[in-house]
């Protein structure tokens, strides 16, 4: 039975599409997971179903009725109800108050027989605070019931929004990015929740995460959403095998050959590290996003930084350029502790910052953007040599940064790098919604600085590209470090590459020695057998194993070359 | 038609100084993030600091133009002072808090300012307008009496709001200042001095304001309130752009000179100005406004 | 009835007795103060309401409730009516215009809604109560004046029965203050809360926004206006300057300044606004060491501005959030000394 259906939904902000007509089918009693690479769409997906936002086309019917002018709260009466990415409680109010809130507000209540504390509402008020309660048990929140919710860690928060959306009886839930800023374990934990909520409350769900384990573990059926376009849809084994989606989240596979990437000699180690960060914490308000995270980079090495969305790349770059300070830990630069100065000061040690979304000034001219890096010079810098490497931008020189196209976007942000003779360059997201001749272009500029002897600390979602130019690689899962090595080490093994974008990336050693079933531990199979894949899947894993007699490991690694040769 | 040209001129240099007062609340609100309600007060306690001297302190052996220089020198001055004052002492500190809170504190700065003015200068007594021009030299457009001191209004505002343009456009600082108001952020990550662009465009902000309240005491009843409130056709002006857009800004600020002026033609009423800014204000928040809660989802 | 609520009724019943004989025996001056800081109070608590509960921003509060006086005062003067029928016209005619006020307020947020009620203020200040286009509203330059004014049959206007209005004034306080404090813990008052602390959530959590905003909005001006009927009683006449915008942008700051989300502050900010004043005037003149000085009304303005500045950036939560705190925290550090957990309400 189709319990939700979203026909040719199309969202546009300004000149940007964020959804092209999309289409999407919920039956009931499904959790539908959607994924895509950041900017895919959506959460604007999301709000459009939630009423937040409304669509310029497009047609939205839950259980017949069609939705499109409804407001949010008739939709929440219809029975969605939905959590958001950055948390949304009511922080002035208890942990039990936030839940009887959706409760009241569903049921016919009286604003005067309220303040009169007339018998009418004192009933109706302690019948909906003893249903708030028996939501906490089942969510094993009773001990927080009476909290202010800004008061509660970030992890819990997200448990109390799901419990608050679970207070309004919904029939569908709509869960935006639950597991973000959990850790592996609170990850595992929160999958069994949702299966447990699913069973307990009979509710339909569409789940956003960037967490691809949790989303392949737990939905029945999984969309795949790029640049606001429907990439994929399928069951989640099909999608984590899917080259589409293989592509758009770690890049194309290089068809360089290793000859070439061997000439890349690594700097000499011996060298003293250039930029040294040393067990650094960092987070934003009660979220606290990297824990223990240290990295080196020598001069002139080009270092990339992997791992999936929300894994903590973007905050460990902020923390090191001083966007934002480190809770514990230290950063040293060129010999110099750096650790809790401005952005601005730290600019001028040489240590240039690319973030995210490229950080121009949409409305100054690409003259005038180049112009300003006299601040970081300290003087007037003549501007040629970017046009001679970039020669686009010279015809382009009065145009407004915010009327040209990504790539010509990220071009600039480039050029300023290396107008700025520093001495380390971090760049993130470089290739983030690129056309892939233009990413190449891109990366061969990351060339060009090496040959400059200028450093380079590069986050990348193309994972491929990355390790193809980079010397040496860190891979990030859940706010910490969990590999590092040379970067044709890490090419050779895509799998386990592959794995910290799709949800099988290496298991703490705890949790798969606990997996032992019976079997002789091959150490070689071993990295395989506890590689983190969905619970079904795993099941479906051991069943066959025991049917053929083989060890697991065995019947996984004939899986995974499968997958590896499409 | 003749008495509609002569309105327009009239409207015209009333919308210049609205241009100004709106000019200097989008470049605090765009580089610090306060919207200052306190602008119109500023600006009427830096013209109060002119006319102390030009009418009080000035020696009457001078020459006319020597105590309008020195007047005017000395409002600016104390308007420039005032604006860093006001960024060192409060809004320094209160950087990263909510924007509403700011604009809270504008308002306890505007209170203090104008009944510090009113204590000092007296609140209901009329006071003499600083004329920049002769107030003698007038013409007469179809019955309508137009004075030198419209057009020199016009002519100051268009040179600042130009000087202003080109100051933000061709120097170094100025491109620094465009940087933070796009993103503060991005800025501090490019080297740019985002504390002294804060304090400068305070500075510059105070000081056209200062411009603003000296070159409108001819046309209005000059007294502590009415420049203060001067703030909420700056603030309709500044919306017409949006609170971002410099020549929008201008534009719109011209435009409310002339849409508050052509309804005297029928209307004697001195409040029904009022009501036209405000009508402005609802018109471009109606028309500029997002769809849904955009604002707040992201 | 719960406990909690016998405590607060009983403390409010307390509250009203206290306060009801403080002004018995002062002069006339005195009384006048009196019943103005329970106007003014009721202006601070239509604040504690839209801002404090729900969280929009409003600098036109004392529009509301000049709106309530004119109207009061044209009821009477014109029509001669029973005061209390006045008092309903002005606070029925309040409400009506607080809801016009919130239909922009369904659109706007922070800032842009402040700019849009500061314009309403200033229309009001220097259009509608001073042009003579709306004189069938605000009775002239010389506005209306209210020599005889009778409620419930009582005699109660300015000149001789000051302590009746201002008794029958602080009975109404007491009573919406208790209503308001109730409401806080409601579950009306928990959606307005939610209103505050995340519109966003609100709206998909089932509470319809155009509903609890315009609600808000019109009840903040009825508060406002209810205090505002009474004015022509306390002083006798109606006059904008009273109503003009810098009250309204004084009712922001004094509420910000005690605490806009507490209830017990608006009285404790009306009592400062019409008290100190005049405190001011009448004992803030002399000589000092041969040197004549004389405090007028300005220093209290000027005081206000600096004291909000201080706030915003020291205590955050008011002056009555701020001792609320502290005695919570005292308590329960005496609690501790003591051996035994004491609840911090």
């Amino acid at each position: 039975m189709t319990m939700l259906r979203v026909r040719d939904m199309t969202v546009r902000f300004g000149g940007i599409v964020a959804l092209d007509g999309i289409s999407l089918d919920l039956n009931r009693g499904e959790i539908l997971g959607l994924i895509g690479p950041n900017g895919a769409g959506k959460t604007t997906l999301f709000n459009c179903i939630s009423g937040v936002i409304h669509p310029d086309r497009g047609s939205i019917f839950f259980e017949g009725h069609s939705l499109v002018y409804a407001p949010p709260h008739v939709r929440a009466r219809f029975g969605i109800a939905r959590t958001f990415q950055n948390l949304q409680l009511w922080g002035s109010m208890t942990v039990e108050e936030n839940l009887v809130v959706p409760m009241d507000a569903l049921g016919r209540r009286n604003t005067f027989s309220d303040a009169l504390y007339l018998p009418f509402s004192t009933y109706a008020e302690r019948a909906s605070r003893e249903r708030a309660r028996a939501i906490l048990h089942v969510l094993e929140l009773d001990r927080h019931a009476r909290t202010l919710a800004a008061d509660l860690p970030a992890g819990i928060q997200r448990r109390v929004e799901i419990a608050r959306a679970l207070a309004m009886r919904p029939r569908l839930l709509l869960l935006d990015e639950p597991a973000a800023g959990l850790d592996a374990q609170e990850t595992a934990r929160l999958a069994e929740l949702l299966h447990a909520v699913r069973q307990r409350f009979h509710v339909s769900m569409l789940l956003v995460d960037h967490d691809m384990s949790l989303v392949l573990r737990v939905c029945d059926y999984v969309y795949v959403l790029d640049f606001g376009k429907l990439l994929a849809r399928g069951q989640p084994s099909a999608i984590r095998s899917d080259p589409k989606v293989i592509a758009a989240y770690l890049g194309e596979e290089s068809k360089q050959s290793t000859g070439e990437t061997t000439t890349v000699v690594a700097a000499p180690k011996q060298a003293a590290p250039l930029l040294e960060v040393k067990q650094v914490a960092a987070g934003y308000g009660g979220l606290e996003v990297i824990r223990d995270v240290s990295l080196q980079v020598r001069p002139g090495e080009v270092v990339a930084c992997i791992g999936a969305n929300g894994a903590g790349k973007t905050t460990t770059l902020r923390a090191i350029s001083g966007m934002i300070h480190p809770r514990r830990g230290r950063v040293m630069f060129a010999g110099i502790e750096v650790t809790g100065r401005t952005a601005e000061r730290i600019s001028k040690l040489g240590l240039i910052h690319i973030p995210e979304g490229r950080g121009l000034f949409p409305r100054l001219t690409v003259e005038d953007t180049l112009r300003l890096v006299s601040n970081t010079a300290g003087h007037e810098v003549d501007i040629t040599p970017a046009f001679q490497l970039f020669p686009k931008l010279r015809e382009r020189r009065r145009q407004l940064v915010g009327t040209l196209s990504g790539g010509e976007q990220q071009m600039v942000a480039m050029a300023r790098a290396i107008l700025s003779r520093p001495r380390l360059v971090m760049i993130d997201e470089m290739s983030q919604g690129l056309a892939p001749s233009v990413v190449r272009q891109l990366f061969e500029i990351i060339r060009v600085f090496r040959d400059e002897g200028i450093a380079v600390l590069l986050v990348e979602q193309f994972v491929e590209s990355a390790l193809d130019v980079a010397d040496r690689a860190y891979v990030f899962e859940h706010g910490s470090i969990v590999l590092s090595g040379a970067a044709v080490d890490l090419r050779s093994d895509r799998k386990l590459v592959a794995g910290s974008y799709l949800g099988t990336a290496v298991e703490t050693p705890a949790m798969a020695a606990a997996d032992g079933n019976g079997h002789r531990v091959d150490p070689a199979l071993m990295e395989i057998v506890s590689v983190r894949v969905p619970a079904k899947v795993k099941r479906a894993l051991e069943q066959r194993a025991e049917a053929e007699g083989r060890p697991t490991g065995a019947v996984a690694i004939e899986l995974l070359e499968k997958v590896d040769r499409q | 038609m003749a008495a509609l040209a002569a309105y327009t001129i009239i409207g015209l240099s009333l919308g210049g100084i609205f241009s100004l007062a709106a000019l200097g609340i989008v470049l605090i609100y765009r580089t610090t993030g306060v919207l200052n309600f306190a602008h119109g007060a500023m600006g009427m306690f830096s013209t109060f600091v002119a006319w102390q001297v030009f009418y009080g302190w000035s020696h009457p052996f001078w020459p006319g133009w020597i105590s309008t220089l020195l007047a005017v020198i000395a409002g600016l001055v104390f308007a420039a002072l005032m604006g860093l004052f006001l960024e060192f002492a409060i809004f320094r500190w209160v950087r990263t808090r909510d924007p509403v809170v700011k604009a809270v504190i504008t308002i306890g700065v505007l209170l203090a300012l104008q009944s510090a003015a009113s204590l000092i200068w007296k609140n209901n007594q009329y006071h003499l307008p600083i004329y920049l021009a002769p107030q003698a030299a007038t013409f007469t457009i179809a019955d309508v009496p137009i004075g030198a001191n419209n057009i020199v209004v016009i002519v100051a505002a268009l040179l600042l709001a130009f000087g202003l343009g080109a100051f933000l456009r061709y120097t170094s600082f100025g491109r620094a200042m465009r940087a933070v108001s796009d993103s503060p952020t991005s800025a501090s990550l490019w080297g740019v001095p985002v504390g002294r662009v804060g304090a400068v465009s305070w500075m510059l902000g105070s000081l056209v304001a200062a411009v603003a309240g000296i070159l409108i005491t001819p046309f209005i009843n000059f007294d502590t309130t009415s420049l203060t409130l001067l703030i909420i056709d700056a603030l309709a002006a500044a919306l017409i752009g949006g609170l971002v857009s410099l020549p929008l800004t201008v534009l719109g600020g011209f435009l409310l000179g002339l849409l508050e002026t052509y309804p005297t033609i029928w209307i004697q009423s001195i409040g029904f100005p009022r009501l036209v800014a405000l009508l402005v204000i609802l018109a471009v928040l109606v028309v500029r406004n997002p769809r849904g809660f955009a604002v707040a989802a992201k | 009835m719960t406990s909690r609520l016998m405590v607060r009724v009983l403390v409010t019943l307390v509250a009203f007795a206290v306060l009801a004989r403080i002004p018995v025996g002062f002069d006339v001056g005195f009384k006048f103060d009196s019943g103005l800081a329970v106007i003014w109070a009721f202006g601070l608590l239509s604040l504690v309401l839209l801002t404090g509960y729900v969280g929009q921003i409003s600098l036109c509060q004392a529009t509301f409730a000049g709106v309530g006086a004119y109207a009061a005062g044209m009821m009477t003067a014109t029509f001669h009516v029973d005061y209390i029928v006045a008092v309903a016209v002005g606070v029925a005619a309040a409400f009506a215009l607080g809801i016009i006020v919130g239909l922009p307020a369904l659109r706007l947020h922070g800032i842009t809604l402040a700019i849009v009620t500061l314009g309403i203020a200033l229309v009001f200040d220097r259009y509608v109560f001073q042009d003579h286009a709306f004189e069938w509203f605000t009775g002239g330059t010389g506005g209306w004046s209210v020599r005889e004014a009778s409620m419930f049959g009582l005699q109660m206007d300015s000149s001789k029965h000051l302590m009746a209005a201002y008794v029958v004034l602080l009975a109404l306080f007491c009573l919406v203050g208790l209503l308001m404090v109730n409401l806080h813990d409601s579950g009306a008052g928990r959606r307005f809360r939610a209103i505050r602390d995340s519109e966003l959530a609100a709206a998909t959590m089932g509470v319809d926004l155009i509903r609890y905003k315009l609600l808000a909005f019109g009840m903040s001006a009825a508060i406002a206006g209810l205090g505002g009927a009474f004015y022509p009683l306390v002083a006798g006449n109606v006059s904008p300057q009273p109503f003009w915008l810098f009250t309204s942008l004084q009712f922001a700051a004094i509420a910000v300044l005690m605490g806009v989300r507490y209830v017990p502050a608006a009285a404790l900010g009306g009592a400062f606004m019409a008290f100190v004043p005049d405190v001011l005037t009448r004992f803030g003149h002399g000589s000092l060491f041969g040197h004549q000085y004389e405090i007028s009304y300005d220093w209290f303005q000027i005081a206000v501005g600096v004291l909000l500045i201080v706030q915003l950036i020291a205590l955050p939560d008011g002056v009555w959030g701020d001792l609320r705190h502290r005695v919570g925290h005292a308590r329960s550090t005496v609690g501790a000394l003591g051996g035994r957990r004491v609840k911090v309400a």
